[in-house]
C-alpha cells in the first residue's frame, strides 16, 4: 500500500550522502514541500549518525535498513539495525531554558527528531533496534 | 562546505556555502576559532548559500557564541533559508541569536 522505498546502507558516515539523495528523490517524486524534504533528511541523518558513530564496537561491516513509506499524506519511516541496544527516546533532551552560556553541547539531535516527527516508537526485537517514525506531510 | 571571510568595519563576515553537517562542520569550527584568535569581537555568519544544517552544525554555532561571550563579543546570523527556520526555532536558536534577513541589516544590527 502506498509507495515504499527500502534503502540499505552500511555503517559508514559517508553512506549518509547516498541516503540523503534517496530522501530528496522520494520527496520530489511526491511533491513534498522543500521544508518537509529537509526535515526528513535531517531526522534520518541525526538518528543514523548516532547509530553509525556509537552503535558498533566490532569494526566489522553492518547493514542498516531504512524504509520510507507514503500512504496518502502520511509518511512512515522505519530504521532497523543490529547495533547495541539503544532507545533514543530514553536519551536526555537538552534543557533549552538553561542560560545560553551554560547550555550543554549535546542532545540536540534527538530533540530535533522528537519535535519534527509526529510520533516516534522504539522496539528491540530479534537482537535488533527498530525505530518507527511518522509524520503528516503538509 | 565553502567559507569566504569578509570584513566590514569591525565586523567579520563569514559567508557560508553548502552543507553544515557531520563531515563539514569542523571546517567552520576551525575557522571560527581562527578569527577569534585574531581578536574578532563581532562575527556575522551569512547562511544565504547554506542548504543543509544538522545538529553538528548547530552545535558549532552555539560553541562560537559561547566563545565570543567570554570576550564580550557578539555573534549574529543572517539570510537563513525559510525552510530551515523551523529547525532554528525548535533548537531554541531564535531566542539566543539575533537573526536578520539581509547581510546589510545584520551588519547594522551590531551597532
Amino acid at each position: 500500500m502506498g509507495d515504499v522505498v527500502v534503502f540499505r546502507l552500511s555503517n559508514k558516515l559517508l553512506e549518509l550522502d547516498r541516503l540523503a539523495e534517496a530522501v530528496e528523490a522520494f520527496g520530489e517524486r511526491h511533491g513534498f514541500p522543500r521544508k518537509m524534504i529537509y526535515q526528513v533528511r535531517l531526522v534520518l541523518d541525526e538518528l543514523l549518525t548516532n547509530v553509525i558513530s556509537y552503535g558498533f564496537s566490532d569494526n566489522t561491516a553492518h547493514e542498516i535498513e531504512v524504509e520510507m513509506r507514503l500512504v496518502d499524506s502520511r509518511l512512515m519511516l522505519s530504521i532497523e539495525d543490529d547495533a547495541a541496544p539503544f532507545d533514543p527516546l530514553q536519551a536526555m533532551t537538552p534543557d533549552l531554558t538553561t542560560a545560553m552560556e551554560d547550555r550543554a553541547i549535546g542532545g540536540l539531535g534527538i530533540h530535533l527528531v522528537r519535535k519534527l516527527m509526529d510520533s516516534v516508537r522504539y522496539e528491540r526485537r530479534d537482537e535488533k533496534n527498530r525505530l518507527f517514525l511518522e509524520k503528516t506531510i503538509s | 562546505m565553502e567559507l569566504v571571510e569578509k570584513v566590514s568595519g569591525d565586523v567579520t563576515i563569514l559567508v557560508l556555502n553548502g552543507r553544515l553537517d557531520s563531515n563539514t562542520s569542523k571546517l567552520l569550527e576551525d575557522k571560527v576559532m581562527d578569527v577569534l584568535r585574531q581578536g574578532c569581537k563581532k562575527l556575522l555568519m551569512d547562511f544565504q548559500d547554506v542548504d543543509y544544517i544538522n545538529s553538528t552544525g548547530l552545535r558549532v554555532l552555539l560553541l562560537a557564541l559561547q566563545q565570543l561571550k567570554k570576550s564580550q563579543g557578539k555573534l549574529v546570523l543572517c539570510c537563513i533559508k525559510d525552510y530551515m527556520k523551523e529547525v532554528f526555532e525548535i533548537s531554541g536558536y531564535t531566542e539566543i541569536f539575533p537573526i536578520f534577513t539581509t547581510q546589510e541589516e545584520a551588519v547594522t544590527g551590531f551597532a
